[in-house]
């Protein structure tokens, strides 16, 4: 019998973190008498920050070290999972981490009666509804808490790492006891609130498991593209480029449609196009050319390309104009342009209850936490006031 | 400063509702959040326009720009070598100009745009760039200097500021700083050694607006071979929030740390002269303490790289260019 | 060979060597684009291209370039944008530009080139060996000898109109002895720009050219979904030009008369009766067929096989040939240590090539001339005895003998 462990994670946020869980869980199967290994999806590699990455942990009891390796080893990416962890909740959308691929969805890999085991602060119902309806039955879990986010040279030790142990433990405990996770937490390093922590997913965790069935979830709205044959594609390497076309207007730029991008944000930029004062920044500083310029000199935005970075709102001299929201505020990838130009005042009403009623700004340098501000929310035809930069 | 009598005359770009707004390097590529990088691949090429061929040396904006089988391009591209920033150029323009002195494609203009990272350009491809700059061949190179081999996890380069960690120099319980080598002058040193170049310029994608599109322009315009060097902020590798990236150029570029200036026909303009500013400039230590990458220094250091960047301004010949000072006494 | 030209095919007569055969090719070829950059013994092409470029005989870009790398890779860019091209090198320079070699091969971008064979550092030697070209045997690259200065001018003809062809569009290596071919004189007959021109094509690269209008781009990075196809892909170019080589050899003799005889990879020396053979590549050929007269003088059944195309290796044609034979003696102008057998590289792939036949020749090794030592008469017979003794005791099937080193 073999245990797969998948952990999906945004690229560099959460590197260091799924590939600690990884080690963690081989080395507690380990101290329970199994046999494990663990590797990256070699084809993330490098990885860039957002994208959608993955870490595997194999597990047997009764296969020899060899057998487990033929089976699992040397391979890019597993057919199934047993578990499925997911350290950022957005990415329940869907995952494109390559071209060529469409829009993978999260549970792909979840085999009947599997687990998802999701951190968030999201009822079930709230995920679900985003994610692909399976023709069998599966488990979904939720560890309360938010994404961990930390950058490539300081690791964030937020204590994600040890309550995912606890909250496997409570999934699984033939792969990993609660014993067998808190034994290896203490000897490692002797800090009781680590093993606390481990403690308190698991008995969370366990009343947060809810049975997801064939009923629920949505028909996956992405093809998955076909790959051509040897003798089906050009030879010399080349490759046709993107065509050239343009107008003003909602996705009135060519873009490449097979590789879109949406999937690498957590959070989206929410535009008041009331406030609006066409400066052109937030177009023009876009690294992702996801901004579309209106024939009215608005710039409406592409969500199916925008990867989340929050550069947009960072130099909007506006204050209140761009928000970044959470991705999964969100239904689809509408042009919200095209909504305001319908109902204007629905459109300033909608965006509002979007952004809620505080504002997230993080620190500048990667996973040293964020500023909770008030919003200081500006009414239809209030006049634009200067925005305070965060950065700079 | 130019004079009134030598003005250079090029398709400038006024203002920011002057810019273009069609894209020819488009969304749907795999670069990072906030990448500064991509930035400057899409402003050069904006500024260029679509009769354009471009060469990309390996590194991130070819890996994580193309991803077999797409493109993000619309002009067409090719990608070279890593240490083929130089001649892949000279290698495209060579060939368009053969084929036009025979007639065996339309005489036109095609500009011919070749860039590198700061490791095959600054480091490996230093010599192929110095070739290309001394041919008579129009071509422009952009060095994007993002300050590490960001591809391969960000290890680092010759132009990796002093101190930073990188997978390279990661900080170790005995050795606080592995990186001790200064930031090459890449600019600077292929203006002074190649007569033939007539431009040569440092930028930064965002900062000042339009700076560096109006560059590319002047590059093209000017021709020959021409050499511009930008300053990417790399959110992966400098460990900071993608949202900041335009504030980290900027910074780096008020702190006089990454000069802005252009070369051209042996003249020195500053584009950004931070000491001509009202605060002019600002402590480096600003510029540094927003990055992860430095998180290590300790007063000690930062205070060594601010008397670096004070003497840079103070006490070179050309200042923030030029590193030759007329002070030295020779005992007999 | 004393086969009737075709009137008017050559205009005249010159005393050449052979890298100025090879440029006299390049200029026929009208060839666009040339990246120099000096290393002994190939240099002399350049030297000769730039002084008929200086003349004004050949319109092209000539690049001085500021190292092999650079030198390959404008030749390279220069091909992708449609021009046809044209560089060199030898030994560590080759090598040097390595990297360069491996992605215009991938990149199936046909660009001549010219191997002037020289030995590899260290230490420092200028003399032949064939290791230099042999490096790229894997890389997807079109890989031939030629054993005259009048063969080098015609395969630069051939070369380029078997590289561009778009069944094939690979890129190729003409390969010539260092010293013995480079620089030695004979009197070549150059052909006229009017019979090139019937014979060569321009270069068309279609639908692949880098060209405003014709937005593509070449070669964005692949991950595992993508690499065993494209692989394939270059596997059966690689076939393909097989057949496009004898095309070409077919054309070329329908306009400058008979010159080359089929199987056209290889090239047969009174082999029809010939009990035991040997075969080798590039000069070797002289000292070997002055052997095999002399030896059939004295009632000897010998005969030399000449082996031109080592890439695409012409297995069918080479297997059946040798087949016939009871030894085949194999000479190699290079070294593999820790090969099996401690043989050299054509060893293994002639052997490797008969080994489907049931009763196959007796195969045995020569390493021999390496580092530009000459190989001589009583080299050449000495190896047949050693052949012809394989072919009467079997224990020796296998064995590999270096001649002329000091022993």
């Amino acid at each position: 019998m073999i245990k797969r462990v998948e952990i999906n994670y945004r690229g560099i946020f959460q590197k260091t973190l799924a590939k600690r869980i990884g080690g963690d869980i081989v080395m507690i199967a380990a101290r329970m008498g199994q046999v494990g290994f663990s590797n990256g999806r070699y084809s993330d590699a490098p990885e860039r920050n957002g994208i959608p990455c993955k870490y595997f942990a194999f597990v047997s009891p009764d296969l020899s070290e060899e057998e487990l390796e033929a089976e699992c080893g040397a391979k890019l990416d597993i057919d199934e999972a047993n578990i499925s962890v997911v350290l950022d909740d957005t990415m329940v959308k869907g995952v494109e981490p390559w071209a060529w691929h469409g829009v993978r969805p999260i549970n792909e890999k979840v085999v009947p009666y599997g687990y998802m085991l999701v951190v968030s602060r999201r009822r079930p119902e709230d995920l679900v509804r985003f994610m692909a309806r399976k023709p069998y039955p599966y488990y979904l879990a939720i560890l309360e808490g938010d994404a961990s986010f930390a950058g490539l040279w300081v690791y964030r030790d937020d204590l994600t790492h040890e309550r995912v142990l606890g909250a496997l433990a409570a999934l699984d405990p033939q792969l990993l006891s609660i014993e067998a996770v808190k034994g290896y937490l203490w000897d490692k390093t002797h800090e009781e609130h680590r093993v606390e922590a481990a403690q308190k997913a698991y008995e969370s965790v366990r009343h947060n498991v809810h049975e997801v069935t064939p009923l629920q979830g949505i028909d996956w709205p992405y093809e998955i593209p076909k790959l051509p044959k040897w003798h089906e594609f050009s030879e010399g390497v080349v490759v046709k480029a993107v065509p050239r076309e343009f107008h003003l207007g909602p996705k009135g730029q060519s873009r490449n449609q097979l590789f879109k991008r949406g999937t690498t944000k957590s959070q989206r930029p929410v535009v008041r196009f009331d406030l609006c004062t066409k400066c052109t920044l937030c177009w023009l500083e876009c690294p992702d050319q996801c901004f579309d310029p209106t024939p009215d000199g608005y710039y409406d935005v592409d969500y199916e390309y925008c990867v989340g970075c929050g550069k947009c709102a960072e130099v909007c001299p506006v204050q209140e104009c761009i928000v970044m929201v959470d991705e999964l505020a969100f239904e689809d990838n509408r042009s919200p342009w095209e909504h305001w130009k319908r109902d204007p005042e629905g459109y300033i009403r909608w965006a509002e209850e979007k952004k809620g009623t505080h504002r997230v700004l993080p620190n500048v340098v990667t996973g040293t936490g964020q500023r909770v501000v008030e919003a200081e929310p500006v009414p239809v035809g209030g006049k634009p006031k200067p925005a305070a930069r965060a950065g700079a | 400063m130019a004079t009134a009598d030598k003005v250079l005359v090029y398709d400038r770009i006024k203002g920011v509702k002057q810019i273009p707004l069609e894209e020819f390097y488009t969304s749907g590529h795999r670069t990072c959040q906030g990448c500064e990088s991509a930035t400057v691949m899409r402003q050069f090429i904006k500024a260029a326009g679509p009769r354009t061929v471009v060469a990309g040396s390996t590194g991130c904006m070819y890996v994580a720009n193309t991803s077999y089988m797409t493109t993000p391009w619309i002009v067409p591209w090719m990608h070279t070598q890593l240490g083929a920033g130089g001649s892949s150029a000279v290698g495209m323009a060579a060939g368009l100009r053969a084929l036009m002195r025979k007639n065996r494609i339309p005489q036109e203009k095609i500009n011919v745009i070749s860039f590198c990272g700061d490791l095959g350009g600054g480091d490996m491809g230093l010599s192929g760039i110095s070739g290309a700059l001394q041919t008579d061949y129009d071509l422009l190179i952009i060095m994007y200097d993002n300050e590490s081999a960001a591809n391969t996890d960000i290890q680092a380069t010759g132009l990796t500021t002093w101190g930073a960690q990188t997978t390279f120099s990661p900080v170790g319980k005995v050795e606080r700083i592995m990186h001790r080598r200064w930031k090459k002058n890449v600019a600077a040193m292929l203006a002074v050694g190649h007569p033939n170049c007539r431009y040569v310029a440092t930028a930064c994608a965002t900062f000042p607006p339009l700076d560096f599109l109006n560059k590319v322009r002047k590059a093209l315009s000017i021709g020959g071979p021409t050499f511009i060097h930008t300053y990417d902020p790399c959110p992966k590798g400098w460990d900071f929030h993608p949202r900041y990236s335009h504030e980290l150029g900027e910074l780096g570029v008020r702190s006089g740390l990454l000069p802005l200036y252009e070369i051209i026909d042996g003249e020195v303009v500053y584009t950004y002269d931070a000491r001509k500013t009202a605060k002019g400039r600002i402590p480096v230590r600003e510029y540094l303490t927003r990055q992860g990458r430095f998180a290590h220094l300790t007063e000690e250091d930062i205070a060594h790289i601010q008397r670096m960047v004070d003497q840079m301004w103070d006490e070179w010949e050309v200042p923030g260019v030029a590193p030759f000072r007329g002070t030295l006494k020779v005992s007999a | 060979m004393a086969v009737a030209q075709p009137v008017g095919v050559y205009e005249r007569e010159d005393l050449l060597t052979g890298c100025q055969a090879v440029a006299e090719g390049i200029r026929l070829a009208n060839v666009d684009v040339i990246a120099a950059y000096p290393i002994r013994p190939y240099t002399e092409v350049m030297d000769a291209i730039s002084k008929i470029i200086a003349d004004g005989k050949l319109v092209a870009e000539y690049i001085v370039a500021d190292s092999e790398h650079s030198q390959f890779e404008i030749v390279k860019h220069a091909a992708s944008v449609g021009a046809r091209a044209f560089a060199g090198s030898s030994g560590t320079g080759w090598m040097y530009g390595f990297e360069a070699l491996v992605v215009t091969a991938t990149d199936r971008l046909p660009v001549l080139f010219l191997v002037g064979n020289r030995a590899l550092d260290d230490p420092g030697a200028f003399g032949v060996e064939h290791n230099d070209a042999l490096a790229i045997r894997d890389m997807g690259w079109l890989l031939c000898w030629v054993a005259t200065a009048q063969e080098a001018l015609e395969h630069v003809l051939l070369g380029y109109r078997i590289a561009e062809d778009k069944h094939v569009r690979m890129p190729m290596a003409l390969a010539m002895d260092g010293a013995f071919l480079t620089h030695s004189q004979h009197i070549v007959r150059i052909p006229s720009q009017e019979a090139v021109n019937r014979f060569l094509p321009p270069f068309d690269l279609g639908e692949r050219r880098l060209h405003p209008d014709n937005p593509v781009s070449i070669a964005p990075q692949v991950n595992e979904d993508w690499v065993m196809e494209i692989r394939r892909q270059n596997w059966e170019a690689a076939r393909r030009a097989r057949r496009v080589i004898a095309t070409a050899y077919e054309e070329f003799n329908q306009v400058f008369g008979q010159r080359y005889r089929p199987p056209y990879y290889f090239e047969e020396f009174l082999t029809d009766d010939a009990e035991v053979v040997l075969i080798g590549m590039g000069t070797v050929a002289m000292p070997a067929r002055t052997a095999v007269r002399r030896l059939r003088e004295q009632g000897h059944r010998v005969g030399y096989v000449n082996l031109r195309w080592f890439r695409p290796f012409p297995t069918e044609e080479l297997r059946e040939s040798l087949r016939r034979f009871r030894a085949v003696g194999v000479i190699d102008r290079d070294f593999a240590h820790g090969a099996p057998d401690d043989g050299g590289v054509l060893l293994h792939e002639v052997r490797s090539c008969l080994y489907p036949v049931r009763e196959r020749p007796a195969v045995v090794n020569f390493i021999t001339g390496l580092g530009g030592r000459d190989v001589s008469i009583q080299d050449a017979i000495r190896m047949f005895e050693i052949t012809q003794e394989a072919a009467r005791e079997d224990r020796l099937d296998g064995f590999v003998t270096w001649v002329g080193v000091r022993e």
